[in-house]
């Protein structure tokens, strides 16, 4: 009952006319900038965050919750209609989804995707509304060496989850952490790696390596697309018959529970679950051949997970303080700006702020179904907009953001740098998030790391001798040992059985080209 | 984007000397005597170089997947696919997208290394110019002439755009947000 009380003040927080604005404004942007082919929800956080450094606290993580979760449902919405899934969250929902615009069925599989996305958010929230609190007085106990276990081993776990190749998801995220130690050192003020540069004595802005590295890197890959992927399409009836909504049902119902534990893992999140969930579902389906060819089931499945697993990405966040993903990564860094510091003492110092977000959250979904359900023609224009267009203006939002932080022109050029370092990653497979998470943690990370040693006077078997610390620094190898043996183990079946469908699940990125090379596109 | 995929080799060469380099300035930083601590502002930085000294190293010793060295592939296995290759994949031929005829590329250069050395050429110069000229008077130009290069044909409607968002974004920034963007040779 406690909860239910906090929850009714949460209410109170959410509801004020001031914060409602803000949840509808969240919602609407984050859908918007998620259509946009290329642009996701750590390219909407980001953009937004110069917007939300001027607001108070409370607000501003409230709107910023609103694009989150607007920006994967958005993203959906390009998908299905256009093929090109702004979001890796939102790749398996093309699957099905696009077909079913091919034949004509775009209105369906958008409202579908909808209402799949709600009832996976209402879960997901349910979901942190219940585990937030208990794990969050676990970890009050946490030391220094606890959370610097803790750091690692969600770093490991986003390069293990990631998929691709751990080795450079690891070198993404080592030089992530050596990008966070740039600056005057905060306990020495022994400057660091600044090459006289006082502009650097600061350290890096994150927000200059997020902007850089996802939505100035957009651009360049953009171009390198040639704007493939930036047509529009007809939008048919929104209706669903009784069958139909029966046929859903259960691949919602399943998606949202597994996306929301999907999400709580650090590391794995959005993606994963929908490519888990997808799979899932497609085992289940007795009609599972025809899943990829415009099965409504297989628009149901991904967009539940991968809106319940954006809410139970706020789990750690909110409880631990350590993201859980690159887009959490990103929110992590705009709440340390706005001073608040998420952790196990947030719910108790700041209960105002954790509850007005939960119920932000199921605001911000009732938001989002009447928002969109009506919206979704209006917003197919968004999708109009030629790419000539849209790819300066792009440019421009990025760098008004980083101006508007810093007013140095030196800031700028770090911008086109961290654009031209993204593109360079992404054209030789480097996953990004990594790196974000390390210029994110990298600070967090060395702080901890000097208070345990300094706690047991240099003795570096502090880390391994705490159980708790122990049991994480653990799980931290397993996770990255893991998709070794994965790799090992695919590859001695794969010589027994030549098409085996059944790929591993631990590696979304194989998963997800093994899934795209059955379907068959007419 | 293949112009601009290295070998796994070159890459870990290239990784492996910045981790050096990386390495000999971390031995640089001065060590803090004042108050003893276990832990120097160098520490974390010498192990971080170390680290992907290490990591550059097992990159170069790894197998590249099949599809980075063009050696004998005993099985034609599906093609690993990124996101964002996932993303630009070619439309199959015959059915555009949903209902309409494709777009025609955007860019005038046929090669695209071309295409985004401009690219970062605008990018650069608008940098450049954002104090001296102004915020306005800047992003209205790099708007419209980057839209313009793209092959935006629309001019009145480009020209609008450019002086909409330019000024736009000028009046919300710096009346609601109280953000001020160089202001340059205009008067406001």
């Amino acid at each position: 009952m406690d909860a239910f009380s906090h929850l009714m003040g949460g209410f109170g927080v959410a509801l004020s006319p001031q914060n409602l604005l803000f949840v509808f404004l969240g919602v609407l942007i984050g859908t918007v900038i998620g259509m946009l082919p290329g642009l996701g929800p750590i390219s909407a956080i980001s953009l937004m965050i110069p917007v939300a450094f001027t607001m108070d606290p409370v607000s501003a993580i409230i709107m910023l919750s609103g694009v989150y979760y607007g920006a994967i449902f958005g993203g959906s919405t390009s998908s299905i209609l256009l093929n090109a899934p702004g979001v890796a969250g939102t790749v398996a929902t093309s699957f099905d989804g696009y077909p079913l615009a091919r034949k004509g069925q775009a209105g369906k599989a958008l409202s579908i995707a909808a209402i799949a996305s709600f009832i996976g958010g209402t879960v997901g929230v349910i979901g942190l509304m219940l585990v937030a609190p208990s794990l969050s007085s676990l970890t009050v106990s946490f030391g220094p060496a606890e959370y610097f276990a803790l750091m690692v081993l969600g770093l490991t776990a986003v390069v293990s989850l990631s998929g691709g190749n751990v080795t450079k998801g690891l070198i993404s995220g080592t030089v992530g952490v050596m990008i966070a130690l740039v600056g005057i050192d905060s306990q020495t003020s022994v400057l660091r790696f600044t090459f006289g540069h006082e502009e650097l004595y600061e350290g890096v802005e994150f927000l200059i390596v997020a902007l850089g590295v996802f939505a100035l890197a957009e651009v360049f890959a953009m171009l390198t697309r040639r704007g493939q992927g930036a047509q529009t399409g007809a939008i048919s009836s929104l209706r669903l018959n009784k069958r139909e909504v029966k046929e859903i049902s259960g691949p919602t119902g399943r998606g949202s529970v597994l996306g929301f534990f999907v999400g709580v893992l650090p590391g794995a999140g959005a993606t994963v679950a929908s490519f888990l969930s997808y799979s899932l579902e497609k085992r289940l389906a007795k009609d599972g051949k025809t899943f990829g060819k415009g099965n409504i089931k297989g628009v149901a499945a991904p967009e539940s997970a991968n809106n319940s697993a954006a809410v139970g990405s706020f789990v750690p966040l909110m409880t631990l303080g350590v993201p859980g993903s690159g887009t959490t990564a990103v929110l992590l860094g705009a709440l340390l700006v706005l001073g608040v510091q998420p952790g196990p003492l947030l719910m108790t110092e700041q209960p105002d702020m954790f509850w007005g977000v939960v119920a932000s959250m199921y605001i911000g979904n009732v938001v989002l179904l009447i928002l969109n359900l009506p919206l979704i023609p209006l917003f197919a224009k968004v999708l109009k907009t030629p790419q000539a267009l849209l790819l300066p203006l792009v440019v421009v939002f990025c760098v008004v953001g980083v101006y508007g932080q810093s007013f140095s022109t030196f800031d700028l050029w770090l911008l086109i740098g961290f654009g031209v370092l993204g593109f360079l990653m992404r054209a030789n497979d480097f996953p990004a998030a990594p790196l974000i998470l390390g210029v994110i943690l990298g600070g967090l990370m060395e702080k901890s790391m000097r208070q345990a040693l300094l706690i047991s006077s240099g003795d570096l078997s502090t880390f391994v001798t705490k159980p708790i610390s122990a049991v994480l620094l653990a799980l931290a190898a397993v996770s990255l040992l893991a998709p070794v043996f994965g790799q090992l183990r695919r590859r001695r079946r794969g010589r027994a059985l030549p098409q085996d469908d059944g790929a591993g699940q631990d590696d979304p990125d194989e998963q997800g080209a093994k899934v795209d090379a059955n379907v068959t596109r007419p | 984007m293949h112009h601009f995929r290295f070998t796994q080799r070159k890459l870990a060469v290239a990784l492996g000397i910045l981790a050096v380099a990386y390495t000999v300035q971390a031995y640089r930083i001065p060590e803090f005597t004042a108050v003893e601590t276990p832990v120097q502002p160098g520490s974390l930085p010498r192990v971080l170089g170390l680290v992907l000294f290490v990591l550059s190293v097992a990159l170069f010793f790894q197998k590249p997947k099949a599809k980075e060295e063009s050696g004998p592939v005993p099985k034609p296995k599906p093609e690993p696919v990124s996101v964002s290759e996932l993303v630009s994949k070619p439309e199959p031929p015959g059915g555009g997208p949903v209902g309409q005829q494709s777009a025609p590329p955007i860019g005038r250069f046929s090669d695209t290394r071309l295409e985004l050395a401009a690219l970062l050429a605008a990018i650069g110069l608008y940098a450049a110019l954002f104090v001296p000229l102004g915020f306005v008077l800047s992003t209205a130009l790099f708007v419209s002439g980057l839209a313009w290069h793209l092959g935006y044909r629309r001019h009145a409607v480009n020209a609008l755009v450019g002086a909409g968002t330019a000024l736009g974004l000028y009046f919300v920034m710096s009346e609601g947000l109280e953000v001020a963007l160089p202001m340059g040779l205009l008067p406001f």
